[in-house]
């Protein structure tokens, strides 16, 4: 609902500037961007100002505001698009595993790439009107049905390919792209459809989720990761919880239960998490102080 | 190590275990959907009659007889009076609306199908976007305590000793009691998405209740007095915080009784950690005579 600032919420990108020069690009897009609308102030000004009557003028100024904000939204996505082809043409954007050095030219267009994406998506999820984000997403690249709300979360904006009706979290990072390292990892990330990206989840670049699967909070995914459709995940890396029935036709009463075996309930995600090799003496505030096996190190 | 891994996720797959396939006992996240155009129906009258209550005082500005150089002195001062204009009247305009929406259909809690058929979810959808414009301008304007005035406006139990420290919240049915605090990116929903479908209930904070930072809080759930729950954690569906214990982890569960300040308001416990062991020890709080009336004694009231 509110937008908070700590967590970084809407669509950005990397901010690596790879080199300073990028800048001038940037803020000559900002420039011709906001020609336009300087142009339909002039316009308005022209059609609507009378000295002795300023009615017109101003009532329909608000509505006009709304109108030049939109339009700039859209003429930022326009000339970004267009930077976007010819940048294309001088090196294409693929995957693979990167050096992150502004010798490599990969890593060099990937940093001019989210450069230039800077400036329309944070137009466009600078109005609390969600629709502007699905344009911007689908124009910059990202395959996305306008169902989907990706807003909340922080989705990167290439390299992406969602199904219909995905839910993506507050504080939830979806990336096609990481820095680990000296390496930059670009690698796509499929999210098909009905995923339900739970609150502050992780989704690493190259993860593919299936079909009807749903993310606990905080759970995050490996890079390269396949989640099965029709699953409920859990925990870091993402392992399966239970059976997702929830896209059934299942009677409402059914669900109105609440969890009544807490104890139960702990214990099953104490399970899951010594599976991951974490032992009980870890969970259990470490009472024996014993050096950690060969199993934790791992 | 990763075949017993293999073996456990098989394990899982085998279970079929019919009571719990339908317990929710994860939590998920709260966002509007199927977002549609027309939103927008309700955005741009919002805006436009906002920004006429705006244009009209802008009007009065320009035609005033007063001297140009005082106009241009008290310029700035009217600009954040025309921001703050702005914003009270969106909330009056959305409030208007709200009024007008909940007429038709009540806000009500249960669980709904995320369907086009079932009125509880579009109806959801539609209050969601209308706070969403104020709550979007205000966490965008920096006064952060205002969020407090807009949390009242649509009839949240709040007042200025809470605050929501930069944490996402649900703009209705959560009441909050007094010297409540949220932590900076924590997620307060009362509302969460579950496969096809919505799930609504009300949260409630007590008094001195606690939130860490990026913590998330499910539906339904219910702190009690002097309860903390600690940073990076989960509650799940319904759960009941109780009185004066410290949470964490995912799903929250019992770490200890919370002794630190909360409860005794006039004593303080120390903990020093040296060497992984901990020293416990009580400080007593010089307070003056006239203001004991304030500290609050609870569990046992010991503290004689």
């Amino acid at each position: 609902m509110s937008v908070p600032n700590s967590m970084r919420v809407g669509p950005f990108c990397a901010s690596v500037l790879a080199k300073k020069k990028y800048m001038i690009l940037y803020v000559f897009l900002i420039w011709i961007t906001l020609l336009p609308s300087i142009l339909e102030i002039w316009w308005y000004w022209q059609m609507l100002w009378n000295d002795i009557r300023p009615l017109h003028f101003y009532v329909f100024l608000p509505l006009f505001l709304f109108v030049i904000y939109v339009s700039t939204v859209f003429v930022a996505i326009f000339f970004t698009k267009i930077l976007l082809v010819i940048i294309s043409i001088f090196h294409k954007p693929r995957e693979g595993v990167f050096l992150r050095d502004i010798s490599d030219k990969d890593y060099r267009y990937w940093s001019l790439r989210n450069t230039l994406k800077k400036w329309p998506t944070w137009l466009a999820h600078k109005f609390p009107f969600p629709f502007l984000d699905n344009i911007c997403f689908k124009v910059l690249g990202v395959k996305t049905k306008f169902s989907n709300s990706l807003f909340e979360g922080w989705v990167d904006t290439e390299f992406m390919e969602f199904g219909k009706n995905v839910v993506v979290g507050q504080g939830a990072i979806v990336q096609s792209s990481v820095i680990i390292g000296n390496f930059l990892i670009i690698r796509k990330t499929v999210i098909e459809e009905n995923v339900r990206i739970g609150a502050h989840v992780i989704v690493m670049p190259g993860t593919h989720i299936g079909r009807n699967c749903i993310l606990n909070t905080w759970s995050s995914t490996m890079v390269g990761q396949e989640l099965e459709e029709g699953w409920i995940y859990n925990g870091g890396p993402a392992k399966k919880f239970k059976k997702n029935r929830f896209f059934e036709d299942i009677p409402i009463e059914k669900l109105t239960e609440t969890i009544g075996d807490m104890d139960g309930l702990l214990k099953k995600y104490d399970e899951q998490r010594e599976a991951r090799g974490v032992t009980k003496k870890r969970l259990l505030h470490r009472k024996d102080k014993e050096e950690p096996t060969t199993e934790e190190k791992e | 190590m990763n075949e017993k891994i293999e073996e456990e996720q098989k394990d899982i797959e085998k279970k079929e275990d019919d009571d719990n396939e339908f317990v929710i006992d994860f939590t998920t996240s709260s966002a509007i959907h199927r977002v549609s155009l027309k939103f927008l129906v309700v955005y741009i009258p919002i805006f436009w009659f906002s920004g006429l209550a705006v244009a009209t005082f802008w009007y009065g500005y320009t035609i005033s007889p007063v001297p140009w150089i005082i106009k241009l002195l008290f310029l700035p001062l009217i600009l954040l009076g025309f921001s703050f204009l702005f914003i009270f009247s969106c909330f009056f305009f959305s409030k208007l609306l709200l009024i007008f929406i909940n007429l038709i259909h009540e806000p009500k809690e249960g669980i709904f199908r995320t369907d086009k058929r079932d009125n509880d979810f579009e109806f959801w959808k539609i209050r969601t976007e209308i706070k969403k414009i104020t709550l979007w301008l205000i966490r965008n304007w920096p006064l952060p305590w205002i969020d407090v005035i807009a949390f009242r406006w649509f009839s949240i139990k709040m007042d200025f000793t809470s605050h929501l420290n930069d944490a996402w919240c649900d703009a209705e049915f959560i009441s909050f009691g007094k010297h409540v605090t949220v932590g900076q990116g924590a997620v307060v929903m009362s509302s969460m998405v579950v496969g096809n479908y919505l799930i609504i209930k009300k949260i409630r904070f007590d008094d001195y209740a606690l939130v860490g930072g990026q913590s998330t809080i499910a539906p339904g759930t219910h702190f009690g007095e002097d309860t903390v729950l600690g940073a990076v954690s989960t509650t799940t569906l319904n759960q009941e915080l109780e009185d004066g214990w410290i949470y964490s982890g995912i799903p929250a569960r019992k770490l200890k009784l919370n002794k630190y300040a909360e409860m005794r308001r006039d004593i303080i416990h120390k903990v020093d950690v040296d060497k992984e062991e901990k020293i416990e020890t009580e400080h007593e709080v010089n307070i003056d005579d006239d203001k004991k009336h304030l500290i609050k004694r609870k569990h046992g009231g010991d503290n004689k």
